[in-house]
């Protein structure tokens, strides 16, 4: 077997931190920090994965003295490892390891998509608010592009579960396609390790409007219908899993409808072509 | 056990069962051979199938009936690579292994109508084990595939006319569905339970009877937790995540009920 060297140990081990369900990955940096046992090699080595974890996990930080938080993702990375928030048009300083935003600073704006940045997120915030218990928003302009991007925790370590529902969704001013992607984790660990792991993309056509207050809310109305029908589809395929896919695996009881009898477990007459295949 | 093994058992519990396999190969790269080993037994991997040479049926390969790169059908009792040297159980406990290979052979029939089932037995000082294997893959109609891998193991220590079975068991549930209007959904993973019991053992085929009764009753609890726990709790989750209806209105609706009952209370208490 090839032995490999702490550094090579630290990378594998730093893999593990991406696939942290959520709101685990300080357990998961706990279990590999005592297996790699080396804290100086560990810090030194994980600190890229810890940032492409909190990017690409949609994770939230509330801003010093201020109660709202911001999701940090890589459509708000600015240079020098800073990210913002357009909302309250300042950037920040971000610790990756211990998840802290510090060092505020008003932000550049650019005037290009600001105003229709700015209608989209009101629409956003208030459709967040009404379907999503616990969700976060962040929109950001880019170039001539807004990306809205929001996320649900609810974490529940107490009784073995947590949850993840992430949404990335993009369009160009005055554009009449709207593209994004849902992602919904759950994991549920008492006695067992369980995960729900759903994905979809999603490229829809709208109605290209002028009016910034009318492009908003056609961008958020589409949103919100294609969410919901996903969010449907996903119950749906829970009703089919259950009642077709579950029962073909294993029966509850036998066709005989009663539990085996042991003691003739030799003598059951099956048809022998069913036994001997 | 030390503290590196109980962190690999807490890690392989969080990540993503999806990734079993590959996980463990990478855990077993930064720890070292010993607890590699430990690693292997303790943590259950989806079964593999595999087809006996000398009677052509389907076994099932794990950890629990590889020697080296090797593994013995439980139909012929010969390893696949040929290993002369190979670990086998003694004559007591190979004539119990065909017995309940046969007897499970049935009960899979009966409960899985189909899949392939395996049985191994060996020693472990004054105990002996007892591994019951079940596979079965699903047709994977309607653009849903799955899978599902039973893994009881029995520790048995004969006393007198009496045996005490202590059966721990593993139930690993894979479900994949890709769709259009769902995009691609995977719910995947395995339930851990543990029993005891003690039973009388008149003689050598009363193993075959207890240990199958126990395994019986429980897959028949575990398929209602797995039950309860894929299709319940998971799918509640997804709903507190994000509701389908509007917060407010719900919000808005449950007040005016609250205030119904309460005008209701009022009345009858003023009559």
């Amino acid at each position: 077997m090839t032995e490999f060297s702490v550094d090579e140990k630290v990378q594998i081990a730093a893999s593990f931190l991406l696939e942290s369900p959520p709101g685990e990955v300080n357990d998961v940096f706990n279990d590999i920090r005592t297996l790699i046992g080396d804290d100086d090699a560990l810090q030194s080595g994980i600190l890229t994965s810890l940032e492409d974890h909190n990017t690409e996990q949609l994770i939230t930080v509330a801003l010093p003295e201020s109660e709202t938080e911001v999701i940090i993702s890589k459509f708000g990375q600015l240079e020098g490892g800073r990210f913002a928030d357009p909302r309250s048009k300042q950037s920040f300083a971000f610790d990756h390891m211990r998840l802290v935003a510090s060092d505020l600073q008003p932000l550049e704006i650019s005037d290009d998509v600001e105003s229709l940045r700015e209608a989209i997120d009101n629409q956003v915030q208030a459709y967040v608010s009404d379907h999503y218990p616990h969700g976060v928003t962040t929109v950001h302009a880019s170039g001539s592009k807004v990306t809205i991007v929001i996320v649900d925790n609810k974490y529940n370590p107490s009784n073995y579960w947590n949850g993840r529902w992430r949404a990335v969704w993009e369009v160009e001013k005055g554009g009449s396609q709207l593209k994004g992607s849902a992602k919904v984790q759950v994991h549920y660990y008492e006695d067992g390790n369980v995960q729900l792991n759903s994905t979809k993309d999603f490229e829809l056509d709208i109605n290209s409007e002028h009016d910034e207050k009318k492009a908003a809310s056609t961008i958020v109305k589409a949103i919100e219908k294609a969410e919901k029908e996903y969010q449907m589809a996903i119950n749906e395929n829970y009703t089919e899993l259950s009642e077709n896919t579950f029962k073909e695996l294993r029966r509850a009881l036998p066709y005989t409808r009663n539990k085996v009898d042991w003691h003739k477990i030799f003598n059951y007459k099956l048809g022998n072509s069913i036994v001997n295949k | 056990m030390s503290d590196k093994y109980e962190c690999a058992l807490d890690l392989m519990r969080r990540l993503p069962p999806q990734n079993v396999e590959e996980n463990l190969s990478k855990l077993l790269d930064i720890v070292d051979a010993d607890l590699g080993d430990d690693l292997l037994s303790a943590i259950d991997q989806p079964l593999k199938v595999r087809r006996c040479k000398q009677t052509g049926k389907d076994y099932l390969a794990c950890d629990y009936n590889r020697d080296g790169d090797s593994y013995r059908s439980p139909w012929s009792n010969e390893y696949d690579p040929e290993l002369p040297d190979g670990a086998t159980p003694n004559a007591t406990l190979r004539k119990l292994e065909v017995h309940a290979n046969e007897a499970f052979d049935t009960y899979r029939e009966m409960y899985y109508e189909g899949g392939v089932s395996s049985v191994y037995t060996f020693e472990i000082e004054d105990k002996f084990a007892v591994v019951v294997l079940i596979k079965k893959v699903g047709e994977g109609a309607r653009r849903m595939k799955g899978a599902w891998d039973s893994i009881h193991v029995f520790e048995v220590q004969e006393r007198g006319r009496n045996a005490h079975y202590k059966l721990t068991s593993t139930v690993m549930l894979y479900m994949i569905t890709n769709k259009p209007e769902l995009g691609h959904f995977n719910l995947s993973g395995s339930l851990t339970r543990q029993a005891e019991q003690d039973c009388p053992v008149d003689d050598q085929s009363a193993h075959v009877i207890n240990i199958g009764r126990m395994v019986e009753d429980m897959e028949i609890k575990m398929r209602n937790s797995l039950q309860e726990v894929y299709f319940g709790k998971t799918k509640d989750i997804v709903n507190d995540l994000r509701s389908v209806g509007s917060i407010k209105e719900g919000k808005e609706q449950a007040d005016i009920q609250k205030e119904l009952v309460g005008k209701l209370m009022l009345r009858g208490n003023s009559q």
